[in-house]
């Protein structure tokens, strides 16, 4: 026991008047308890409190620990949501910095070319130059079978171009569009 | 800091914590915002939390962080939003009613850095 007597003052014995630290350090050595300490109840108190911490202290030491099951998910999901620069386009702002993910601002396009009849979306990629300028978008396509390309392409280009404005706030300069796939009517 | 008055016996120190908490109270008010994202060091602070005890309580500023220097505020903010509020207008709207509150109530300069990280699509 560490406890310095003369800076804490003179310690109060037990009722007994022994010292509790001696018959602390007596359990812990694991001796038996002699005779005073058998019939004495503050002495017993004493033994059987340090038999309790030893108790705890040995159980926690022995149980190893393991993480929730969630840690490594959270870990996970944490670290790909993560944004490095280039996984962000610059946004107009006066007010300061003003960003937005990449791949969300690609989903949302994706979406909403998805939502036109006779085309689905396959990927979309959007370049951002350094400075004011807007955006490059290049979205693939799929294309239902029949349907004029042209027109598709010209009705794909006008989507994407209002998307962007109305639910990006993003300028596009050009858009490209590959039609890498046709599908029939009944498909799903 | 120093405060408001030109007094020097008054000085107030408003610390980091303070700010992104603030941040984070306002920005999650702008119509559009629907939560605020834990960068990568919060989220993984948060989960070491739930396993060795709290380490700090980064869940009630999760999704803001600050930098206090000089009478100046940086903050930067990571919101959530869905589809149908335009992205540019709403990071507008983020950092302008952040900035006017937190400075308000600090009397620091405040710079806000917003990111949009997801458009929830219905």
């Amino acid at each position: 026991m560490a406890v310095n007597p003369d800076s804490t003052g003179p310690i109060a014995p037990l009722r007994c008047g022994r010292d509790a630290a001696l018959v602390w350090d007596r359990a812990e050595a694991g001796l038996a308890p002699d005779e005073h300490e058998r019939d004495c109840p503050h002495c017993a108190a004493v033994f059987a409190d340090a038999g309790r911490l030893n108790v705890i202290v040995h159980r926690m030491a022995a149980e190893p620990v393991e993480p929730p099951p969630s840690v490594l998910d959270r870990a996970m999901r944490a670290v790909r949501s993560e944004f490095r620069p280039s996984d962000v386009l610059v946004l107009a702002s006066p007010y300061g910095p003003a960003r937005l993910s990449r791949a969300a601002a690609a989903a949302v396009l994706r979406h909403a070319v998805d939502r036109m009849s006779g085309v689905r979306a396959r990927s979309c990629r959007i370049e951002q130059d350094p400075g004011p300028a807007g955006c490059a978008v290049t979205i693939t396509v799929s294309a239902r079978y029949g349907l004029e390309l042209a027109s598709m392409t010209a009705r794909v280009r006008q989507m994407v171009l209002a998307a962007a404005e109305q639910a990006l706030g993003l300028p596009v300069l050009r858009v490209d569009i590959e039609v890498v796939d046709v599908f029939s009517e009944g498909a799903p | 800091m120093t405060g408001p008055g030109d007094d020097p016996a008054v000085r107030i120190r408003v610390s980091e914590a303070v700010v992104a908490r603030l941040a984070a109270h306002h920005a999650l008010q702008v119509p559009g915002v629907l939560a605020l994202q834990a960068d990568l060091g919060r989220t993984l602070l948060a989960a070491a939390g739930s396993v060795f005890g709290s380490v700090a309580r980064p869940a009630a500023r999760a999704g803001t962080s600050a930098t206090v220097a000089d009478g100046r505020a940086v903050v930067a903010v990571i919101v959530v939003t869905r589809l149908g509020h335009n992205c540019r207008d709403l990071a507008q709207a983020v950092q302008q009613s952040t900035a006017t509150a937190v400075a308000s109530y600090t009397g620091l300069q405040v710079t806000v850095a917003v990111t949009v990280a997801e458009v929830i699509l219905d």
